[in-house]
């Protein structure tokens, strides 16, 4: 792409410099056809990167496919692998690395969990007879195997598409104002009665109009190119991602603090010995009060995802989005425009690889083999926090099913216990289960 | 003296009643409180005989004190032997090796143990059910008999009589020295000093789990093996589990038969055996010999001929019907002293629960043996519910049976470089749609954790195509059951590749 940007500065004056720099996707300024296809072409040909199969369409043609799946992560390479199975020409558009969020920035990623298990056991080892074991931690080491992992992921990834025969379109797509569904992609265009939407989320950053020096913090996705542990961290949200990577900090050994509600930091500094997060917090039953943590070299934002949905151009067909920018779908991922799907995170729903896997599944089953009725059952889809100890859920939650049912209607069955592997260590933790019954069948 | 009395041998009962459980074993207890609980006067009547090397423990049964707990707390330190070595991969500074003191183990185990005999304990009295660590006997089918310590002699009469009394381990009677050296499972868990280089023999999931955790704690351990691996089990599935501990530093002797033992002077074990293909001996010099070939029901010194209970002539495990009633009619028998039931602690106390509901709580619910789930905690777990594959061809019929797989690699081996090999899981189901499940097979870490939600699924009749919408955790091993897609029949490679 760098060398894209190259070829059109050398055709342009300063405008285009600025427009080029400015915009994060590739939006093409309106500049004479012709001198656009002429810059492209010179680009395409620098490109080191193997071409796809097939010889290139001419320039100027829109190339045509059965389905374009706009998103190389976990719901378009799987609706993608399934409709070239079903044998559909699919073709999938990618901007950064294939695997998506999933492979690459996940917290539920190998570093993650693994870490701490393998904590969990060196402190527990003494109980269980192995007595000289003592461990003192090292990030480097982990970062450099579980950068070396995902990159095999990107590649295996890419592998997997060569072999069902799907094209890779590296770029960044939006939609034009073609009369037929069209995407455009560093210039080229793309069509197919069948385009999938399936991009995925990023990390939520607060703005720096709210709250001043927000930017100097880290989202999930930083936290994944960290070259040291941090000392002192401060992790700001409430959901399953702030959760995680707070444990894992803290068990890890770096001082970490989580902060529940992001609109009570007020403002983040930076200092010589770090960052200084100023918030207001309030014991129960006192007035607030301001504090500051000081010395803070991680500071994270946790608060949230939005989808990426910004740079498509979606109202050039009219989809239809919420005012967060989801897509709206119905039940079998159709959005407001015949002909244009979405699913994954970008949707909203149910943000879980397994979830945007089997929908895009679904959804190829639909349009490539005319099941006319498939489509995922997003009730009781199971999911796990990585916390410490992890927490693994399916179905209502107690509030749910009373609210569903009537508190009347509604039987909690449960149960706390030390689990055995503490029967022996000095470190114990519970486990706690609930099962939530409706109705006189207790369902 | 004419005292209700139930005898329970085993985990502490929660039931209280008019009954005699003999033998307070997990089952016995559940029992007994249970039935207390119905508001029945109870007794539980439990006594351990020393094994042949003179070992003994408290309330409980063999699941506390010689079986499962101290098993799987064993097992666990094995395993954390094998994340210690993992750790340096994950950034973790741990010098290696790390040695390991069979002591401290040994009596954080035995500690626990020993918390759970007193839990037992005091449940009993909570529940008030009466207590009695007598040898029982049937004098008649009303009454037991035992003598207490003194000398003094019990007599016991209910109206109604459990017999819960389990199984020991079998000794190899007819080998020389087997008696006097070897020694069981009954004992290994309550060994004081390190068995140090051991010869287990059996291919039973007791012999493949004490072997499998005595390697993992650095010992040199042999297992020596007549002929099949876990018979009874899925034997795909069993080859595997074997193919991983040979892998793992395990040694075997497969089909070789023990002929003697004897003690050499400087205190080693020297074991004489014979190939039984080509009839060639062998010796073998070690500190510790395991016998772990099979269990025998403990009714010989129960006189149930007194009381007229019978028993089976080929294993003397005593016979029962589907409301575990024995031949007399308020005598009954439940767990692993009974014939054609699983030896399963859970079982045991589900089948005694259900029999004191039907007995006193006017419930008319029978055990359900079908679909029991089950795990062995060898190395490499293997949990398993429903039919093997092979059980599921003999009742169908091969084209009646789709058989669907898959290789997996969990991600906590990948940056632990572990061999993965054997990671592996099967569904087997009825080819006809929508594909009934028939069985499921897992070998993989935690598979006990694994196999026991799919067992509600299974017993709720799920098919294949149920499973297939049934959306997956990540990441997990688990998630792997509901993306089998290969079949056998297929011929397709069915190793996992990338993320779904």
């Amino acid at each position: 792409m760098a060398l894209l940007t190259r070829a059109l500065s050398a055709r342009a004056g300063p405008s285009w410099r600025r427009a080029a720099r400015a915009s994060p996707g590739f939006q093409l300024p309106l500049l004479e056809p012709a001198a656009v296809t002429r810059a492209l072409s010179r680009a395409m040909a620098c490109r080191q990167e193997p071409q796809p199969q097939g010889p290139p369409p001419a320039a100027g043609a829109v190339a045509s496919y059965d389905y374009l799946v706009i998103g190389g992560g976990s719901g378009g390479l799987a609706s993608a692998r399934r409709a070239a199975e079903l044998g559909a020409r699919a073709a999938v558009v990618e901007s950064h690395k294939l695997g998506g969020t999933c492979v690459s920035t996940a917290v539920c990623s190998v570093r993650g969990r693994r870490f701490v298990s393998a904590f969990r056991s060196t402190a527990c080892a003494r109980s269980y007879g192995f007595p000289s074991c003592e461990g003192k931690f090292n990030w480097r080491v982990i970062k450099e195997k579980r950068d070396a992992y995902v990159s095999r992921l990107n590649t295996i990834y890419q592998n997997n598409l060569t072999k069902s025969h799907i094209e890779i379109i590296r770029g960044h797509a939006a939609f034009t104002s073609d009369p037929k569904p069209t995407i455009e992609v560093s210039g080229k265009k793309y069509t197919a009665p069948h385009i999938l939407i399936a991009t995925g989320g990023v990390p939520s950053i607060p703005h720096e109009s709210q709250i001043p020096g927000a930017s100097l913090g880290i989202t999930s996705d930083g936290f994944f190119q960290l070259e040291e542990l941090p000392s002192r961290s401060v992790i700001v949200g409430a959901g399953y991602i702030a959760v995680e990577i707070a444990g894992i900090l803290s068990a890890l050994g770096s001082k970490t603090s989580l902060m529940i509600r992001h609109d009570k930091v007020k403002e983040v500094k930076k200092t010589s010995s770090g960052l200084e997060v100023s918030m207001v917090t309030a014991v129960p039953g006192s007035l607030p009060v301001m504090t500051m943590i000081p010395d803070v070299d991680c500071l994270l934002w946790a608060i949230g995802r939005d989808p990426n949905s910004k740079g498509l151009s979606l109202d050039k067909l009219g989809i239809q989005t919420d005012d967060k920018g989801h897509i709206i779908v119905d039940e079998f991922q159709n959005t407001n425009v015949k002909g244009i799907y979405a699913v994954g995170d970008v949707c909203g729903k149910a943000l879980l690889t397994p979830v945007a896997i089997a929908a895009g599944r679904k959804l190829a089953h639909r349009l490539f083999e005319h099941k006319e009725d498939s489509k995922l059952d997003y009730n009781n889809i199971p999911t796990v926090v990585f916390s410490h100890p992890p927490i693994g859920t399916v179905g209502l939650t107690e509030d749910e099913a009373i609210h569903k049912y009537g508190e009347e209607n509604v039987k909690i069955y449960s149960t706390s216990f030390t689990p055995m592997y503490h029967a022996v260590t000095k470190r114990k933790t519970k486990c706690v289960m609930k099962m939530v019954c409706a109705n006189k069948e207790e369902k | 003296m004419a005292a209700m009395a139930v005898a329970l041998r085993g985990l502490g009962g929660r039931f209280r009643w008019r009954t005699q459980a003999v033998a307070g074993g997990v089952r016995g207890a559940a029992r007994g409180a249970a039935a207390a609980q119905l508001g029945r006067k109870v007794a539980v009547v439990d006594y351990v005989e020393p094994s042949p090397q003179g070992t003994r423990w408290g309330l409980g049964g063999t699941c506390v004190n010689v079986g499962c707990i101290p098993k799987k707390l064993m097992h666990q330190a094995a395993l954390l032997g094998g994340l210690i070595q993992d750790a340096p991969h994950y950034g973790w500074e741990v010098a290696q090796p790390v040695p390991h003191d069979w002591r401290k183990m040994a009596e954080a185990v035995q500690n626990h143990v020993k918390s759970l005999n007193w839990g037992h304990r005091v449940q009993l009295q909570d529940r008030k059910v009466k207590y009695f660590n007598i040898k029982a006997s049937f004098v008649d089918e009303h009454t037991v008999c035992g003598v207490a310590k003194g000398g003094k002699e019990i007599l016991l009469s209910a109206d109604h009589i459990i017999i819960a009394t389990g199984g020991r381990p079998r000794y190899p009677t007819h080998i020389e020295g087997a008696l006097e050296y070897g020694i069981t499972s009954d004992d290994i868990f309550w060994l004081k000093e390190s068995p140090g280089k051991t010869l287990v023999v059996g291919a039973s999931y007791v012999a493949l789990e004490c072997a499998g955790f005595l390697t993992g704690i650095g010992l040199d351990t042999t297992v020596m093996i007549r002929s099949i691996p876990l018979r009874g089990f899925d034997q795909q599935m069993s080859s595997m589990v074997i193919e991983h501990m040979a892998s793992h530093g395990t040694q075997f002797l497969r089909g070789c038969a023990p002929s003697r033992v004897r003690r050499l002077p400087d205190g080693h074990l020297q074991v004489t055996w014979e190939d039984c293909t080509t009839g060639k001996e062998d010796t073998g010099t070690f500190d510790t010999v395991l016998w772990a070939i099979g269990r025998v029901p403990d009714t010989r010194s129960l006189n149930l001929e007194k009381a007229g209970v019978d028993t089976s002539p080929d294993t003397q495990k005593i016979l029962v019907d589907s409301r575990e009633g024995t031949s007399v009619p308020h005598i009954y028998a439940i767990g692993d002293v009974v014939e054609g039931r699983p030896e399963l602690t859970p079982t045991a106390i589900m089948a005694g629960r259900l029999l004191v509901q039907r007995l006193f709580g006017g419930s008319s619910d029978l055990m359900d043996y079908d679909n029991v789930p089950t795990t062995v905690f060898t190395p490499l777990e293997y949990g398993c519910v429903g039919l093997s594959e092979e059980e599921a061809v003999a009742r169908h019929g091969q084209e009646h049976v789709e058989v669907y797989h898959a290789h997996y690699k969990p991600l906590e081996f990948t940056v632990a470089g572990r061999d993965a090999s054997q990671c592996y899981v099967k569904m087997v189901c009825l080819r006809e749609p929508p594909q009934l499940v028939l069985g499921l097979h897992f070998l993989g870490p935690n598979a006990g954790e694994v196999t026991q939600g799919f067992a509600l699924g299974i017993k709720c009749g799920a098919s294949y195509a149920q499973v297939m919408r049934t959306v997956g955790i990540h990441p997990t091993c688990s998630e792997e059951v509901v993306k089998l897609r290969i079949s056998k029949r297929s011929g397709l490679d069915p190793t996992v590749t990338g993320c779904g």
